[in-house]
């Protein structure tokens, strides 16, 4: 299972490739209502569709994973306790949000 | 002797008058945010490079705000209040907006025409300004269809000194050539909390900074100092006349530079 979620995290690296050259930009919100929403994109303005994101717990275990929609988002259940969002679009350009900093 | 003396103060009044740009502001201290935030505008006609004279404003036709192609009206959300110039009060307008998604946020401002009494002409700036949230770029190069306006070439919320802004002037979608666009600095401090321009102002220019268009209606100006740069192409709209006067109908666009440091 861990190898599977390596292998999918490879492969949301190699789907991004083309924007390697540019710096990655995610931000996330508390929905207030028990949901989380990230947005990400990349600063020539260019598209995060498809572009891996994992939800983590404080010990760095995977709670979720999925991929940037066609608009560049990604929603998901606020998780109890502390948690982080690593929007993954390659080595170097991961963006880690820090739960604590996920406000409304 | 003394005459010569006062025909050499009476030229350079005369020069010193005709480096009084009107400009209307649309004002906000932040331009690129990291975060969430709740920003004020302050709306205010006035001479901001000369810290001179401010005026009552031409009651608002419009204030939108586009964002990834979506106009969103804001006209309800202006509150008139009382602006405080150096050397006098006028009316003016604020409003605060929720920033919350990441991208590029065009504010745009219609105002009435405002009856210049001493030149017996009409002036109404169009004028835009720009707010980005998290460096996303989603359209602050895309005209947004005001009946005249400057589009920037350059990102108008990060310029810096000794580097170059250009526009492109729009009059009713199509390149304006030969448009001679009034170059102005917000000279003075500006005081969101009282409403008001400081005392003190920096160095001006003997005469109005002019740019003219070129046959593709661009301008280019480099940029001397930082802070709020704006852009008043005189004339470019359409409409020539108002209640059987001349009307100059102009596209203003404010811009922000800081040192690059």
């Amino acid at each position: 299972m861990k190898l599977l979620g390596i292998a999918a995290v490879l492969g949301f690296a190699v789907a991004s490739t083309s924007a390697f050259a540019h710096t990655p930009l995610c931000s996330c919100y508390d929905n207030g209502d028990g949901t989380v929403l990230c947005e990400g994109g990349f600063s020539d303005g260019s598209s995060a569709s498809g572009v891996g994101v994992l939800v983590m717990d404080a010990n760095g275990n995977t709670l979720l994973e999925g991929k940037m929609s066609e608009d560049s988002e990604f929603e998901f259940d606020k998780p109890d306790g502390d948690y982080k969002v690593v929007f993954d679009a390659g080595p170097g350009h991961a963006v880690e949000i820090n739960g604590s900093d996920i406000v409304e | 002797m003394k005459k010569i003396l006062l025909g050499a103060a009476l030229i350079s009044a005369v020069a010193m008058g005709s480096a009084q740009a009107h400009f209307q502001l649309l004002y906000t201290p932040e331009v690129m945010l990291d975060a969430p935030a709740e920003i004020d505008l302050k709306l205010v006609f006035g001479h901001p490079m000369e810290n001179g004279h401010v005026m009552d404003m031409g009651e608002p036709e419009a204030f939108n705000v586009f964002f990834k192609g979506k106009s969103k009206d804001l006209l309800s959300t202006l509150k008139p209040i009382t602006w405080k110039g150096p050397h006098n009060d006028a009316k003016a307008y604020e409003a605060s907006y929720k920033v919350k998604r990441n991208g590029d946020y065009i504010f745009t401002f219609t105002p009435a025409p405002y009856l210049e009494e001493g030149e017996g002409v009409y002036i109404q700036q169009i004028t835009k300004s720009f707010v980005n949230k998290a460096g996303l770029p989603t359209g602050w190069n895309e005209p947004v269809g005001l009946v005249t306006e400057i589009v920037p070439l350059n990102k108008p919320y990060q310029n810096y000194v000794g580097g170059t802004f250009t526009g492109q002037v729009l009059s009713e979608g199509k390149p304006a050539a030969g448009v001679e666009c009034e170059i102005e600095y917000i000279n003075p401090l500006v005081e969101m909390d009282a409403n008001a321009f400081g005392k003190e102002a920096g160095p001006k220019p003997a005469t109005a900074m002019v740019a003219i268009t070129d046959a593709n209606g661009m301008f280019t100006f480099g940029i001397p100092r930082a802070g709020n740069w704006g852009f008043a192409c005189l004339g470019s709209g359409p409409a020539k006349e108002f209640n059987g006067k001349e009307l100059s109908q102009d596209a203003v666009l404010w811009i922000n530079a800081t040192e690059f440091k």
